[in-house]
């Protein structure tokens, strides 16, 4: 497992919790709330599906923190790397 | 029942049902008579510590509601502090309202140690709340446990529970509807309060706890509705905090919820009003309670068991609001033919122009979201004109050939005159409301 793969499925998981966004090529550092349309509790869901799919578990309250999508990426990686 | 204090309700569950749950954390229950041993037993350890004014790192677990009706029985000045907040922000509410111990995550307790006062000398019975700070910086509210229990007691007036009933507490604690209608609303009513296990858990909390009532605010309904993980058995749902959208509440209504509105302020101790018949916008006035609404259509609130003593260290700012024992709650409503409260904005979310035109603003946005298809949007005032600050991808040429219809049909004075294009989302507050006085500030940052 790469960072890379991390990210990977990291948009997958949004594309597939929001099809609507299939369109948008999200980039480490899309910001999350408003690039992607994602709201705070569509964040919820996105970070939920994520530890469950890493098997890791990112404090809540370090979820404000998590501004763009490389953010993301980063507190999972760093927990499984 | 109508309860003097958190101890006096604990005391009355624990003699007559004590076997019955009180609470349930996880996988853990607590009966009625060992939530008041664990309180007791805990108080008297508070007690001798020697300290005055604690400080609640709220994350909304069993221990945490120990420690908080510990700390009041104690004596103790109880001041809930949101734990998600940053550090140096904690450090600055602690500082303010003198906290001399604190309760919560032992890192980040460590963390903060060091912005530790000397605590109060008249603090017992205090419950310090924090205002949401939609239209200015946040306030310490001083309530009381009695002024809570009375609150409690208003609500379930109006919207009884019943003992076999289990109310979902998803909402954090250091909110007052947060604390009052989901804690208090169903303690006071002798059912089972089961505690949600956090944000990751809201999707699954209704599946694991089996509730029958739940508290929530609007946002958060529309999530429980969209991921469909509303449990067969929950009939009730009590939404307050914010305004709910007819669309949700005929989502809600389809899958065969009953729906209740609820409308208060934390410095009434929660709710004031609440719908309790078919539609849920038209809200009956509590029993405690007594509600005019001014010239201007401001609601004035008379609420003398559940009204806040005042904002704490801010007399001036207590002042402005509490005036003759009435609260200006700066918000705007009408009773309809059958004396129900309706309410249609808030007073302070209307921009004056130079001209003297106003601008009542959730109106106007709500038209400026409709055309526009987008909801992370405000309009502010810059250089006194009104401009729209839009969050997310766009470009302002664009945004304007889509509003100019909706321009023309205003009054000149309150077209937008510039589209502020920014990438952060917008400020809000807990329950999603926008924070106008922190976006003003950022508005002259803007490009």
């Amino acid at each position: 497992m790469t960072r890379q793969d991390v990210l990977e499925q990291t948009k997958k998981i949004i594309y597939d919790c929001f099809p609507d966004m299939k369109d948008i090529d999200l980039q480490e550092d899309s910001v999350i709330n408003t690039e992607t349309a994602i709201d705070s509790m569509g964040f919820v869901l996105v970070i939920c599906k994520l530890e469950a799919l890493f098997d890791v578990r990112i404090p809540e309250r370090q979820w404000k923190k998590l501004q763009t999508l490389g953010d993301v990426v980063d507190a999972i990686w760093k927990r499984i790397a | 029942m109508r309860f003097d204090s958190f101890e006096h309700m604990l005391r009355h569950f624990a003699l007559t049902t004590p076997d019955a749950p009180a609470l349930r954390y996880e996988k853990e229950t607590l009966s009625f008579a060992a939530l008041r041993s664990r309180v007791l037993t805990r108080s008297g350890e508070l007690k001798n510590t020697g300290k005055s004014c604690l400080g609640l790192l709220c994350d909304g677990s069993l221990d945490n509601v120990v420690e908080l009706f510990a700390a009041n029985l104690a004596g103790l000045q109880v001041v809930l502090l949101d734990a998600s907040l940053e550090a140096e922000v904690l450090k600055t509410l602690i500082h303010y309202t003198d906290v001399d111990l604190l309760w919560g995550d032992e890192e980040l307790k460590d963390e903060l140690e060091i912005s530790l006062m000397s605590g109060v000398r008249d603090g017992a019975g205090r419950i310090l709340f924090f205002t949401s700070g939609t239209t200015e910086r946040s306030k310490a509210v001083v309530l009381t446990d009695h002024s809570l229990c009375q609150s409690a007691w208003n609500g379930s007036a109006k919207l009884p529970l019943s003992p076999q009933d289990t109310l979902l507490c998803l909402l954090p604690l250091g909110h007052v509807f947060g604390f009052v209608c989901g804690l208090l609303w169903g303690l006071s009513c002798g059912c089972c309060v089961a505690l949600g296990r956090g944000q990751r858990h809201y999707i699954d909390d209704c599946d694991f706890y089996r509730p029958t009532a739940v508290s929530v605010v609007p946002m958060l309904l529309g999530f429980l509705m969209k991921m469909r993980c509303v449990n067969p058995e929950l009939k009730l749902v009590l939404v307050g905090a914010g305004d709910c959208p007819p669309s949700l509440l005929s989502a809600a209504a389809a899958s065969g919820l009953r729906v209740s509105f609820g409308y208060g302020l934390t410095e009434t101790s929660s709710g004031v009003a609440i719908s309790v018949s078919g539609d849920p916008y038209a809200m009956e006035v509590c029993p405690d309670d007594r509600i005019s609404i001014a010239e201007d259509g401001e609601i004035l609130i008379e609420a003398p068991t559940c009204i806040m003593q005042g904002y704490y260290k801010r007399p001036d700012a207590t002042r402005e609001v509490l005036r003759d024992g009435v609260f200006h709650s700066g918000d705007l409503g009408r009773f309809d033919e059958n004396g129900l409260l309706h309410i249609t904005g808030r007073k302070k979310d209307i921009l004056v122009l130079p001209d003297g035109t106003k601008i009542f603003l959730p109106e106007y946005e709500s038209a400026l979201m409709q055309t526009l298809g987008h909801t992370e949007l405000a309009v502010m005032l810059k250089d006194d004109r009104p401009v729209l600050v839009f969050s997310g991808e766009g470009d302002a040429k664009g945004i304007f050939e889509k509003l100019r219809d909706l321009m023309r049909s205003l009054p000149r004075g309150q077209q937008i005159t510039e589209v502020l294009l920014t990438d952060e989302p917008l400020p809000r507050t807990a329950t999603g409301k926008i924070k106008r006085w922190e976006l003003q500030q950022k508005v002259r940052t803007i490009a």
